[in-house]
């Protein structure tokens, strides 16, 4: 799509500036080449970003729902039960059928939280945390509270296995969502109206704009995105697990934050989710390599968060601080 | 509806809803409503009680503290702990911890402006690890003093276990805490009008920081309480507790906006929510739809309050609330 812009104001094509995060991940991810014993290796660097892929995918949904100002709890659950209703179609559906079953319900569980928080102004908060505990508990008892197996099947195990053109499907999984997040975002229109909406939301509705919609909608495509990655993870277990997930909005609200994407929503880019994704997987990765307690993925998770914003922070007020002096 | 007839009836919600579900579960099984039945759950709300109400104090100053549950497991593990090394009393140990970790929110959040949700996302993490760390790996802590634990959480006197009336006691006091005390009526102050907390000359970030140190104080309460009830400290339960207190707080009539709240209400909405979770119980159904009914209550009590203000701003003549457009 091609913007149009006033005369004169055309810019020669440069790459933006690249996001802050950037220079934290390129330094830890250099920190865990010198200390970390087999993180520079072929096969660990392809394992960090097989799971990095994952978790990218459903980054950019709830990327895309902290624009909207709001924030996504309920993508793990709703993973689980895609993950559960995909095995039991599967019977009557084929793998196609069924993995697609499967992400329609994780989109209509989008939809809904996008509707109660666009059209009745609910907190974020109390509707995808209602929808969350649904969601598991409709899982947990579509299968009894028990995972069950999924008949091996080819076509089923090739979004967590196969490849394409000797990369792994989740990998351009995780490229594809990217880009389609970066062009929905920067040259789509959409994305310009989540942009505002995600600003000021009383300003949009001021403006005509329809929020309840552009907010259902935002919050129905954040639903898609985490479809992919609940398809991806299913297919990698081979199974139906009514507790597939549970650490999956932590981690993406965490990978967004690390990005520095302002949780007040208006702002943020795709390159920063990127970042902040990488920089997730391979503090979680090191902990493993080290050989620290799991416990400690945890623990650095919820510091790492703290700190990116408390920089953030910082960072606005020293801008502040540099502007007021120039006067 | 006058704008204070609709704070009174906010309150209400929570006592009429318990009728309302305790009427249908009598309906639907007998048992509900039988003195054993009453008794025993009067035994079981106040874990959930003191959580709803240490929440309430994070909500009505326009915050969330979605850490409680963690903060519990944390504190309650570590009262397991003391009260082994130094008998059943070092179980209280559980309330400094939980207070520690509220201060630590109350500073992010009211010092160096975090936003609620991203301030105790970050302490939530952090809190669910370090319960793991120091239980090396998750390990259930058991009570030496477990038989005598049990007996102050299950042997009832005067209807209530004595662990019952101690927590009763606590709500009590974060009653007049909130009614009577300076610092309760700052804590609503900064929830209903932010700026006038400054006008009067208090320090607007020491108040939040406050609410936040009261929220963990009774979030640890409740993990004492869990260990007494376990006969050992869990490092990973509390899971979910955060939900159900919010439910529970919201249904108990505390503003989501900030600025409102009754303890009463609140530990009628604990009440609630424990009525639904024993009486679906006892009819027989799986614990799995049980869950998906709290699910249902948390999206009812965000429904019901935004009713509430929407019946508010049309029946009374006054501007909408700030920060709200409708």
């Amino acid at each position: 799509m091609m913007a149009k812009r006033l005369p004169g104001t055309s810019r020669p094509l440069r790459l933006s500036r690249p996001p802050a995060v950037a220079l934290v991940c390129l330094g830890l991810f250099l920190l865990c080449c010198a200390f970390v014993p087999r993180f520079a290796t072929f096969g660990n660097i392809e394992n960090v970003l097989r799971v990095a892929s994952i978790l990218c995918v459903v980054a950019c949904g709830q990327a895309v729902v902290i624009l909207l100002g709001g924030i996504e709890f309920s993508f793990g659950a709703s993973a689980a039960l895609a993950s559960v209703v995909t095995v039991m179609a599967l019977p009557v559906l084929g793998p196609v059928g069924g993995l697609a079953t499967g992400g329609a319900s994780v989109i209509a569980i989008g939809a809904v939280n996008g509707f109660l928080v666009g059209r009745l102004a609910l907190p974020p908060v109390i509707v995808t945390l209602g929808t969350l505990m649904m969601a598991s508990g409709a899982a947990a008892w579509l299968v009894g509270g028990l995972p069950i197996d999924a008949p091996p099947s080819a076509a089923f195990s090739w979004p967590a296995r196969g490849r394409v053109l000797g990369v792994p499907v989740p990998i351009l999984a995780a490229l594809l969502a990217c880009a389609a997040l970066h062009l929905m975002l920067a040259h789509g229109r959409i994305g310009r109206l989540w942009y505002h909406v995600g600003a000021n939301p009383v300003a949009a509705r001021l403006a005509g704009l329809d929020v309840t919609r552009i907010t259902t909608l935002g919050y129905a495509v954040a639903g898609a995105f985490c479809a992919v990655g609940a398809i991806i993870l299913t297919s990698r277990v081979a199974s139906g697990q009514p507790a597939l997930a549970p650490n999956l909005p932590f981690e993406t609200i965490a990978a967004c934050a690390i990005g520095g994407l302002p949780l007040s929503g208006g702002r943020g880019r795709v390159s920063q989710v990127v970042f902040g994704v990488l920089t997730v997987a391979m503090l979680n990765n090191a902990v493993v390599l080290i050989n620290l307690p799991v416990a400690w993925q945890l623990v650095l998770l919820g510091l790492a968060v703290l700190a990116a914003v408390g920089l953030q922070k910082d960072w606005a007020v020293l801008a502040r601080l540099a502007r007021r002096t120039d006067r | 509806m006058t704008p204070r007839a609709e704070g009174r009836a906010r309150f209400l919600v929570a006592p009429a809803a318990i009728l309302l579900a305790a009427g249908l579960f009598g309906v639907a099984s007998p048992g509900f409503l039988s003195l054993d039945n009453g008794l025993s759950m009067a035994g079981q709300i106040w874990i959930l009680a003191l959580l709803a109400v240490g929440q309430m104090f994070a909500i009505a100053a326009r915050g969330f503290d979605i850490s409680v549950g963690a903060v519990a497991a944390l504190s309650g593990t570590l009262g397991a702990m003391a009260a082994n090394a130094i008998g059943l009393p070092g179980l209280l140990l559980a309330v400094p911890v939980g207070l520690a970790c509220g201060t630590v929110n109350g500073w992010l959040i009211g010092r160096a402006r975090f936003q609620p949700i991203v301030a105790t996302l970050g302490t939530l993490l952090a809190v669910k690890g370090l319960a793991l760390l120091v239980s090396d790996d998750g390990q259930v802590v058991p009570l030496e003093a477990a038989a005598r634990a049990a007996a102050l959480s299950f042997d009832a006197v005067a209807g209530l276990p004595p662990l019952g009336w101690a927590a009763l006691a606590a709500v009590g006091l974060a009653h007049v805490v909130l009614r009577h005390m300076l610092v309760g009526r700052r804590i609503l102050m900064l929830g209903s009008n932010p700026e006038a907390v400054a006008l009067v000359g208090a320090v607007p970030w020491r108040i939040e920081m406050s609410a936040y140190q009261l929220c963990g104080a009774f979030a640890g309460l409740a993990g004492a309480l869990m260990t007494a009830r376990a006969g050992a400290g869990l490092p990973t339960e509390g899971a979910g507790m955060e939900l159900q207190s919010i439910a529970a707080a919201v249904i108990g009539g505390t503003v989501l906006a900030g600025g409102r709240a009754n303890v009463w209400a609140v530990l009628a909405g604990a009440t609630f929510v424990q009525v639904v979770l024993t009486g679906l119980n006892l009819s027989g159904v799986s614990p799995f739809i049980a869950q998906i009914a709290v699910g249902a209550v948390i999206l009812a009590s965000g429904l019901m309050d935004a009713g509430l203000r929407t019946l508010l701003t049309r029946f009374s003549r006054l501007s909408p609330p700030k920060g709200t457009f409708r």
